[in-house]
């Protein structure tokens, strides 16, 4: 069963096409992990997922239900729950930095799903312990470290019970040494069955913990394929010249 | 004349002024709020007029508006007769206005500076609109806009002097008639006292809100 089915999907900032005819499925349970130059469109594609931007062509369908099918969206009421069934963890945290941690993981499931106290409280116990910061739970957005931040982001999107995780580049706005911490929460997610969809320029977390990873370049799926396929099979020249780039720079590229 | 007999005489002007101050921030907050809401509003009906608004309540005297309201409106044709204000009333209309022009375009200011992000990470868990202004952008731009909003209160105190321009008695009106039946300068002084005693209240509370939204 497909989590999310995306066909031929097209994409423009005015004269810049930024996808070209896209086409993404993602099984119950998979982890893809997608790769590309900068500018290429990855997070173009999960922000299209995800209803942040607004595809021009094609149709993207979450679960049994169509978000957008050849072009025409579904009615805002429609667009929430299946929306919904998605979680999203950005590059930059974007925790609500007026409330604690805790406030930050109940909040949208008091006000949007409607939890009682108790169970909503019940599961942001759970998440947090989940990513190792039950003791950070009243403390403000900034008095965490980065990787705390996006290990809290993501607790915030688990509390939801999402179908899918989408996630755009969640270490690269972090200091080396933190990104470890964060890759291992996700790490574990992935070993629990969930579903992600997965931007980053961490290869050797790609090579270990992706079902398929995807090649994208200059908007389109250039490539894809098991890890072993892509990073040890390949031939294909734009992914290899991408790969020799990523080992000559130890750094993450700078993303949009 | 002891200061004691000056302070009993100003403090029958000092309740106007006041009050008009209560008032002001009382209804221009809110105001201003809403408006700036509706000068970010895509709809051009709803955009447009609140811009022309601004624009002439921040491009005229206060003065001048204050004599509009309280002597002007009265001879406008056909609606005239009904616009004609009790002066005190006049002129908290009048502040309540200008004063909303100056908070919309501060909370506008506020508004945009809140990052992006933070939008779409409210969205992307599900928040309705009105849930991801009133707990999400609201606090944020709270913050961003206290100490604006702490330097219009305090120039607020100063510009309540002005009503006595349309026969409002508030405290520098007795300080100045206290001055001339005297021929002291000391009501001068006790005026000044009681503007400071003021502005240093609101400096303290806007110093306490700026630690609680220290986020
Ligand atoms: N909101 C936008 N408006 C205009 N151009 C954009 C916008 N978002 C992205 N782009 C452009 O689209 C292209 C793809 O961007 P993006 O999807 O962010 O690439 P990637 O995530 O692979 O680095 C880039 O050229 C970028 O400048
Ligand atoms: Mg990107």
């Amino acid at each position: 069963m497909n989590i999310i089915h995306a066909v031929g999907v097209k994409k423009d900032f005015g004269a810049l096409e930024v996808l070209k005819g896209v086409d993404l499925s993602v099984s119950q349970g998979e982890v893809v992990v997608i790769i590309g130059p900068s500018g290429s469109g990855k997070s173009t594609l999960l922000r299209c997922l995800i209803e942040l931007e607004r595809i021009d062509e094609g149709s993207i369908y979450v679960g049994d239900r169509a978000l957008v099918e050849n072009g025409v969206y579904a009615k805002e009421k429609d667009l929430r729950e299946i929306r919904q069934r998605m979680g999203m963890v950005f590059q930059h945290f974007n925790l609500f930095p007026h409330m604690t941690v805790w406030k930050n993981l109940i909040l949208a499931p008091l006000s949007v799903l409607k939890m009682d106290k108790k169970e909503a409280e019940d599961r942001a116990f759970e998440v947090l312990r989940q990513v190792g910061l039950l003791d950070k739970r009243d403390e403000l957005p900034k008095n965490l470290s980065g990787g705390q931040k996006q290990r809290v982001a993501i607790a915030r999107a688990l509390m939801m019970r999402p179908d899918i995780l989408l996630f755009d580049e969640p270490t690269s706005a972090l200091d080396p040494e933190l990104t470890g911490e964060v890759l291992t929460v996700m790490q574990d997610l992935a070993r629990n069955d969930s579903t992600m969809v997965i931007v980053t320029h961490e290869m050797e977390f790609a090579k270990n913990v992706a079902d398929r990873v995807i090649f994208m370049n200059e908007g389109v799926i250039a490539l894809e394929g098991t890890p072993k396929e892509i990073f040890e099979n390949s031939n294909h020249s734009r992914l290899l010249s991408f790969l020799a780039r990523k080992d000559t720079s130890a750094e993450a590229m700078p993303s949009t | 004349m002891k200061i004691a007999n000056i302070s009993k005489i100003l403090l029958m002007g000092i309740g106007n002024t006041v009050t008009v101050f209560a008032v002001t921030l009382f209804f221009s907050i809110p105001l201003g709020l809403l408006l700036s809401f509706m000068s970010m509003s895509k709809i051009k009906v709803i955009k447009a007029p609140v811009r022309v608004f601004v624009f002439i309540m921040r491009g005229t005297p206060l003065m001048l508006q204050l004599f509009f309201v309280c002597f002007g409106l009265p001879f406008l044709p056909y609606v005239g007769q009904y616009l004609v204000m009790d002066r005190f009333v006049a002129a908290c209309v009048t502040f309540a206005l200008n004063y909303a022009a100056y908070f919309c375009e501060i909370f506008r200011g506020g508004l945009l500076s809140v990052d992006a992000g933070q939008y779409e990470a409210a969205k992307v868990l599900g928040l309705t609109k009105w849930h991801v202004r009133t707990k999400i952008v609201i606090p944020q731009m709270i913050k961003i806009v206290l100490p604006a909003v702490s330097n219009e209160s305090i120039t607020l105190v100063k510009d309540t002097a002005l009503i006595t321009t349309i026969g409002v008695t508030e405290t520098l009106h007795y300080a100045k008639s206290l001055v001339n039946s005297t021929a002291s300068v000391l009501p001068y002084g006790v005026a000044a006292a009681f503007y400071l005693g003021m502005t240093f209240v609101l400096t303290k509370l806007f110093a306490y809100l700026e630690r609680k939204y220290a986020f």
